[in-house]
């Protein structure tokens, strides 16, 4: 099973996909922190402890992104046809699954981070420019962590949730198109449906993926949050493997 | 003993029967050509085999067990399919690699074959830049990776040019020398029947004939081209005489396992006039086509 890992994240590493998603993040995340640098209207003035709501300012553009990932990852493989020299070399198809079900969240997570230690950075650097010592005394520490423990989260999460999306409709196109779909129109109507966030709502994928980054108030605890979203990805998983298992690869 | 088993292997595609009952076997270090028209089964029989499709009824195995139940199976059997199931943007070494990693084989394992098939100067360069014969070294490439016994190649000269396929031959030769076993699969003959010691042939998913390389050729000098204007007169009288004899034409018969000696004498007992007459050598060509359009036409 290690190698099986090791082998999708060798997949992933030898395509320039992960890169150019990886620099359209970092060039995205320098544009936010510029954004909240440069445009305080409303805001609370630059101080030694704006740095987490700075880092913050990113943190739903990961969990797209490891969506993304997880999605291109196992569909890509119908894409490409490359599913046959998988299968071939590993034609227990349910491992397959499995072994993506875990490099994924790893790849998302590594993104995830690589991308926040940049934001964080590039924010530490501007308010150094403007004057100001970000200083990390434990409440802007506590708040920092919890940042970065909800956008790890939420990335690993969501790079879950689209190997699962991946596995189940299998041509990319159609499952880019449906998950942005459910997301945009989708989620919105069920959540004015249901008169959001009301006690059913918050049951939602995207509300369970928004529990990990901002957990509290009306919706679910991070916990909470992290288990409901897992259980999404391998319910997916699960039937998109059972559906794959049977397939006849032509 | 048999190292491939196809056994009353049946697969439908809805209402289409890509394969129908076929059963043969292939025994150990025989290099076997598996051949049949573009759209008699072949692609199919093999993707069964290599548990990529479920069979209808029957069964495909390697060694006796079936191919989804072998223990790391590209350490046994090496396949080329078709030639595009690479990543276009990866390295051919990188693809390599990753089937390497998967499989738990050294990863200078990659080098070595790309070396076996004359790749390594492409070693670095993206898979999406590669011609369809470069596609096709890969591919054998990939299928060498883990050392296997068995080889299976789906229409492996495809897109290889006339040196291509000479090398592809050479390479083929080589690895049967070693004591390999190798089904090809080819929709010409000529391109395997200097490699293969045996054919298996099939037309609309059924077994034509499986017959040794030797068997096949015997059946070529025996044809005699007749033209008479009683042509189906001849045939008949050929017929009460065993000889199987197909209209070629409006005033030609084409007389097969004979010889002019035997039909001349028929027809002069019988009065039927003869206008010309002559033995052809079919070549191995001819006999492939007459075996698979006759099939249930």
């Amino acid at each position: 099973m290690i190698r099986l890992v090791r082998a999708e994240l060798t997949k992933l590493a030898t395509t320039r996909l992960i890169y150019g998603m990886a620099a359209a993040m970092a060039a995205f995340a320098v544009l936010t922190v510029a954004a909240n640098i440069l445009d305080r209207q409303g805001a609370p003035p630059l101080a030694a402890d704006s740095l987490p709501v700075l880092v913050a300012a990113p943190v739903t553009l990961l969990s797209g992104a490891a969506l993304l990932l997880g999605i291109l990852g196992m569909a890509g493989e119908f894409r490409h046809q490359t599913v046959t020299e998988t299968f071939l070399v590993t034609p227990d198809r349910g491992r397959v699954v499995a072994a993506k079900l875990v490099a994924y969240p790893l790849a998302g997570i590594t993104l995830a981070l690589s991308i926040l230690a940049i934001t964080a950075a590039v924010a530490t650097g501007w308010l150094a420019a403007k004057g100001i010592t970000p200083s990390l005394p434990e409440p802007v520490a506590y708040a920092l962590g919890h940042v970065l423990l909800g956008a790890v989260l939420a990335a690993g999460l969501c790079a879950l949730v689209g190997v699962g999306v991946g596995a189940l409709v299998r041509n990319q196109v159609a499952a880019l198109v449906g998950v942005a779909v459910w997301v945009l129109l989708v989620e919105g109507l069920l959540m004015s449906l249901l008169n959001a966030p009301s006690s059913l709502a918050k049951w939602l994928p995207s509300a369970a993926a928004a529990a990990l980054t901002n957990p509290g108030g009306a919706g679910l605890s991070r916990l909470a949050g992290a288990l409901l979203l897992t259980g999404y990805a391998l319910a997916l998983a699960l039937i998109g493997t059972r559906l794959v298992v049977r397939r006849d690869i032509t | 003993m048999p190292v491939i088993t196809i056994q009353g292997l049946t697969k439908r595609f809805g209402p289409v029967t890509a394969v129908d009952d076929l059963s043969f076997e292939v025994d150990q270090g025989t290099v076997v050509g598996f051949l049949g028209p573009n759209g008699a089964g072949k692609t199919t029989t093999l993707r069964t085999l290599l548990g990529l499709v479920t069979p209808t009824r029957g069964s495909a195995s390697i060694d006796g067990r079936p191919y989804r139940e072998l223990t790391d199976p590209i350490r046994h059997v090496g396949a080329v399919l078709e030639a595009s199931s690479f990543h276009p943007g990866r390295s051919a070494r990188n693809h390599l690699r990753v089937v390497a990693t998967a499989a738990g084989l050294p990863l200078a394992r990659a080098d070595a074959v790309l070396d076996q098939v004359g790749l390594a100067e492409a070693a670095h360069r993206r898979v999406g830049g590669f011609s369809l014969g470069m596609r096709q070294r890969l591919g054998l490439a990939t299928a060498l990776l883990g050392d296997p016994q068995v080889l299976i190649l789906d229409e492996p000269a495809n897109g290889l040019d006339p040196e291509g396929v000479h090398w592809l031959r050479g390479l083929l030769r080589q690895l049967a020398d070693q004591g390999r076993t190798v089904l090809v699969s080819s929709h010409v003959l000529a391109e395997v029947a200097q490699t293969v010691d045996q054919v298996v042939i099939i037309a609309r998913g059924r077994l034509v004939t499986q017959s040794t390389l030797a068997a096949l050729t015997a059946r070529t000098d025996q044809l005699v081209r007749v033209r008479t204007p009683q042509a189906e007169a001849l045939r008949s009288l050929l017929a009460t005489q065993g000889i199987q004899a197909d209209p070629d034409g409006t005033d030609q018969l084409l007389a097969t396992g004979t010889t002019s000696e035997t039909v001349g004498k028929a027809a002069a007992a019988a009065g039927i006039v003869i206008y010309e007459m002559g033995a052809e050598r079919s070549n191995l060509e001819d006999v492939f086509l007459q075996l698979t359009t006759k099939q249930g036409a």
